[in-house]
């Protein structure tokens, strides 16, 4: 392999993993910095995306409760899953937000962390229930397999380039509709204060509940693309929560373009330290999220000091 | 003390078993090192071997191991509970204590209380030195760095360190000498004794168990610990006072993970293994959801916490058909827990007390 390919291995393949990073973590900063809601759930989310999407897109044997049933799925076949997880996911998200956020908007910090943590472990289990403790793979059909040549320098895996070019396209739409649509200036108004935003006539209990469910789908769909590049079991809600939060912290919480930014420090550290000690990986992004937040304990976009 | 000779003069003209006596006595910090004695004395007994209680599927090793996690949950509860901050990596003391016990027992000498006392040292010279970066961070940032902190001390262990820490295989052969030279830990305890109490190692968890709630309660109770909750309530306030509010951050994160590298190293010398699962953050996980459901603030909340999180653990999990849904249902209770009683189950038992309590004096 020439210098030239991999280094563009290298490139592709962080920012494939910092694109799941970065829209799973999207949608918890927007939860925290704007609603000022904690929402350790927001795990169980990407793990529907992934089984969701799993079930939507083929059919599969499966152990637990639902065994006897075998195969499951509706074998719609993969773009389908692609268009339905979302939909599905900002539904639950809506949900979510209604019987399980809404209570706890006035409640500590802790609370909302503890109470959420306790609904992901009962989602996960709900899960693991149902299906087995198993681990599935989706086997992606034709378009979404193969390389993509690239003259002069070799090939390029294509389903990851696609999820690059995927969520480039969504965080786009995610800048615009904070930017240019009321509904955003709502939302942008009500992080700086709700209470005046409702003096002023606007609902804002109703841009909230969106920008929630946007989140939740954004995490969905990190389910289904994570789930493709990595494996799906229970467990993963949980696992992918650890990295989002450190994309979280360490961008500053609120933040898009810090949740960006650190999601793509982070998909790159991962990938070099896969490179060069590979047990060592995971650690790596611990190690990154110590120095940062001591240097700046707010994170690298984080403006104001956050207290419970 | 003059509060003694107070309480005996009150004492000989009210009735023994008054409402009055009770709520004075209880409030005494005697009440609650005489209450974890009597606890302790009775514990292993009640839960594995009474002819009723038993019948739930205790066993005494359990009845050991809940002890010791207890030790865990309390410590823990010293800093979340008094100052308010939530540590999501309190396993790398938990671990931490128990793998300086082990290496203290396999390369030095394997005296218990060599062991507990280098397991100890260990995690206070821990807990100074992730406190220092850690302090300076508040609320959810300061829940995700000792986090980060915790599962970069579980890899470091993990792969880099493996000649030290065996790796995934951990640490095993640990050798027990016996304490003082006196007696091995692992003796059956005489007549009586051995009924309540099977042997040596259990005197020595009960022993340690009882001093932490000794010294845990006496934090509680002193000025100092009033401080601790003062920071909790109202961090600024503290500091226009004119206290300096990083060093009681620092001394109350020192004693919390000291009490728990304690803990961890009694699991070493309980289980005479030291392995990367209790270096985890589910490790971390698992005692905030025994403390928050025992009940946060309170000095035995903790323990209930861990009786119950064990039992289904250790017990539910091997019942026929229901056992594989111990962690939900888990996970249900604790969730219900917190979203109807922030107090845990201990503040639940409380107010259902004080509501019986209030309608029988209301009709005598």
């Amino acid at each position: 392999m020439s210098l030239l390919e991999s280094a563009v291995r290298f490139t592709y393949l962080s920012l494939s993993i910092a694109s799941v990073y970065i829209l799973v973590a999207v949608g918890f900063s927007i939860a925290f910095g704007t609603l000022k809601f904690v929402n350790m759930a927001h795990g169980a989310l990407y793990l529907f995306g992934a089984y969701i999407g799993l079930f939507v897109a083929f059919e599969y044997n499966v152990g637990g409760s639902l065994g006897a049933y075998s195969p499951v799925g509706l074998d719609l076949g993969f773009a389908a899953a692609l268009i339905l997880v979302p939909v599905v996911v900002f539904a639950i998200g809506l949900v979510m937000e209604r019987l399980i956020a809404n209570p706890f908007y006035e409640r500590s910090l802790l609370d909302q962390l503890l109470v959420t943590f306790g609904i992901l472990l009962i989602l996960q289990e709900f899960v693991a229930i149902l299906v087995g403790r198993g681990g599935f793979s989706y086997d992606r059909t034709g378009w979404a397999t193969g390389t993509i040549p690239l003259p002069g320098i070799g090939t390029a895996s294509r389903w990851r380039i696609y999820v690059i070019a995927f969520t480039i396209v969504l965080l786009a739409v995610l800048y615009a509709f904070y930017k240019y649509t009321d509904y955003g200036l709502a939302v942008r108004a009500g992080t700086e204060d709700a209470e005046m935003v409702q003096m002023l006539g606007i609902k804002i209990s109703r841009p909230f509940a969106l920008i929630f469910a946007i989140g939740a789908a954004y995490a969905g769909l990190g389910g289904i693309l994570g789930g493709s590049l990595f494996t799906v079991h229970p467990e993963i809600g949980i696992e992918i929560l650890i990295p989002a939060l450190l994309v979280v912290v360490v961008g500053g919480v609120g933040s898009l373009t810090g949740t960006i930014v650190a999601g793509l420090l982070l998909g790159v550290t991962f990938t070099a330290t896969t490179r060069v000690y590979p047990e060592m990986a995971t650690a790596s992004l611990f190690l990154l999220a110590i120095i940062i937040l001591s240097i700046k304990p707010t994170g690298l976009f984080g403006k104001e000091e956050v207290t419970a | 003390m003059s509060e003694e000779t107070a309480q005996q003069l009150t004492d000989t003209d009210a009735a023994i078993l008054s409402w009055e006596t009770w709520d004075r006595v209880k409030h005494t910090e005697r009440f609650a090192i005489v209450a974890a004695v009597v606890f302790v004395a009775l514990w292993s007994w009640l839960f594995a071997r009474a002819p009723i209680t038993s019948e739930l599927g205790g066993y005494h090793s359990l009845a050991t191991t809940i002890l010791i996690w207890s030790v865990f949950a309390i410590g823990f509860n010293l800093l979340l509970g008094q100052t308010g901050l939530l540590s999501f990596g309190h396993a790398m003391f938990w671990g931490g204590g128990g793998y300086a016990a082990a290496l203290v027992s396999l390369h030095v000498y394997g005296d218990p209380v060599l062991m507990l006392v280098v397991g100890t040292t260990f995690t206070l010279l821990l807990a100074a030195l992730t406190g220092v970066i850690a302090l300076r961070l508040h609320a959810v940032y300061f829940a995700i760095i000792t986090l980060a902190m915790g599962q970069l001390l579980y890899y470091l262990a993990t792969s880099p360190l493996r000649p030290i820490t065996g790796g995934r295989n951990g640490l095993t052969g640990i050798q027990l000498e016996p304490i003082f030279g006196l007696v091995y830990l692992g003796m059956p305890l005489p007549g009586i004794f051995g009924t309540l109490w099977v042997n040596y190692e259990y005197l020595l968890v009960a022993t340690v168990f009882v001093l932490v709630i000794a010294f845990v309660n006496r934090i509680r109770k002193s000025p100092y610990g009033l401080i601790f909750r003062a920071i909790r309530e109202n961090e600024q306030r503290v500091s226009f006072v004119g206290l300096n509010v990083w060093r009681y951050k620092f001394a109350a994160f020192l004693m919390s993970g000291g009490i728990v590298g304690l803990g961890g190293s009694l699991m070493t010398i309980e289980s005479q293994f030291a392995g990367l699962g209790s270096l985890y953050w589910i490790t971390s996980g698992e005692v905030v959801i025994m403390t928050v459901l025992g009940g946060v603030g309170t000095l035995f909340g903790p323990v209930l916490g861990a009786v119950i999180f064990l039992y289904f653990e250790g017990v539910v999990d091997g019942f026929p058909i229901v056992g594989r849904y111990w962690l939900l249902m888990l996970a249900t209770v604790f969730t219900a827990i917190v979203w109807k009683y922030p107090d845990g189950l201990w503040g639940m038992l409380k107010l259902i007390a004080s509501r019986i309590r209030s309608s029988v004096e209301d009709n005598p």
